[in-house]
């Protein structure tokens, strides 16, 4: 029998009874409170603020910050991009498209991260994804990417790396005064070239 | 290594250990199918040789039917497979690019370091113009991120996208792949090379 006969004989009904099986939908639709701890204890909902300083330089269009912090304060300061979701708004239904989308990954903020945990906690259990919270919030933000702390001499130089690439990403984004006013002062609003932050696990393929 | 890794189940230096060997024997598998000849890969746009249309296609529909059982099954949960996400500008541009750099050079980016591997000098230029590419896309990535990142879409799947289910558009995609080599048979009868 020629091969091409035989891969059909085979593929065409493995290919019928694919089509015909209904997908397996086994998972639940909402999450029970114990995934729901399970995934809280796992700290699954956190992204390093490196992660973030990174996507905002690179004009990365697949993530969208939400600041669920109330209007005051966002419009007092805000990260760049960001659109204002306050927590007491969240389940309002013009909200929803942005919320729950597998599209875009949204990431929540506030001072602290318990504001932006409340949000990603109440989204999760309605079983929305690509829910995101920075490790920190703004305070942390404020110290590690915009004054990031030169590290002790003998540090490792892990350690060095990511203060270069604090230091790059605080400047592009427009932090960095407090440790370069001895230096030049210019710096601050160019764009130096940025060192590239911790990847995302990621998979690649291809031929 | 997909599940394992994603699930913690194995450190991120045994995954890479794991592709290590794996990257190997996919590597002695090509360069055994004939894979580091670029007149054979380039055989494909010209008709001769249809090879690589068939390896790969055959390929790719066995992971599909492996996934979408394994599925089935509970085996596998798919929400967990990463999925590329699809910026359709440069998708566009890349995939022009990377065509017209297949027909040049004979090679794709894997088959030509398997081709670098028997010492192939055809193999050695073409891997010269990927870094040479991939030097000047790095330099002049302020002039074209724009175009790079635009249209970003996620990462949809043609039978969402279809209305299908993924079992449905599984069979579609098997009954074009039968053609599509049915085709290639014709072709290679049609366009034969005694030598190549």
């Amino acid at each position: 029998m020629k091969p091409l006969r035989l891969l059909a004989l085979f593929i065409i009904p493995m290919g019928l009874i694919i089509a015909a099986v209904p997908q397996n939908k086994t998972k639940p639709y909402k999450l029970t409170a114990d995934q729901l701890l399970g995934e809280a204890n796992a700290r699954t909902q956190y992204v390093a603020p490196e992660i973030v300083a990174d996507m905002i330089v690179k004009k990365d269009p697949s993530f969208q910050l939400i600041d669920v912090r109330n209007q005051d304060e966002f419009e007092k300061f805000s990260l760049p991009g960001a659109i204002n979701i306050p927590v007491s708004d969240l389940l309002s239904d013009k909200h929803t498209d942005i919320l729950n989308q597998d599209i875009k990954m949204n990431i929540f903020y506030s001072n602290g991260t318990i504001t932006a945990n409340e949000a990603w906690m109440v989204t999760r259990q309605l079983s929305y994804k690509n829910n995101f919270v920075p490790e920190g919030g703004l305070n942390y933000w404020f110290d590690a990417i915009l004054n990031p702390q030169k590290p002790a001499s003998t540090s490792p130089d892990e350690e060095f790396a990511k203060y270069d690439f604090r230091l790059s990403a605080g400047k592009a984004l427009g932090g960095g005064l407090t440790v370069q006013t001895n230096q030049n002062q210019s710096s601050a609003s160019s764009k130096p070239a940025l060192q590239s932050a911790p990847k995302k696990k990621k998979a690649a393929g291809g031929c | 290594m997909g599940p394992l890794s994603v699930n913690e189940l194995i450190s991120e230096n045994t995954n890479l250990f794991l592709a290590f060997i794996i990257g190997i024997g996919f590597g002695f598998v090509l360069e055994q199918s004939g894979f580091s000849s670029s007149r054979k890969l380039a055989g494909v746009f010209y008709g001769y040789d249809t090879v690589v249309l068939k390896v790969f296609f055959t390929a790719a529909i066995t992971a599909m039917l492996g996934l979408l059982f394994f599925s089935l099954f509970g085996w596998v949960d798919l929400n967990l497979v990463y999925v590329n996400p699809t910026y359709l500008t440069s998708a566009i541009i890349g995939g022009m690019i990377m065509g017209v750099g297949f027909i040049i050079g004979g090679y794709c980016p894997g088959t030509s370091f398997c081709g670098v591997s028997i010492g192939k000098i055809d193999a050695f230029v073409f891997i010269g113009g990927l870094f040479l590419g991939v030097l000047i896309f790095g330099l002049g990535y302020n002039i074209w991120d724009g175009m790079y990142l635009a249209k970003f879409l996620g990462s949809p799947k043609i039978s969402t996208t279809l209305g299908l289910s993924d079992g449905v558009f599984a069979f579609l995609l098997i009954i074009i792949a039968l053609v599509m080599f049915r085709v290639a048979e014709w072709a290679e009868k049609k366009f034969p090379r005694e030598q190549y």
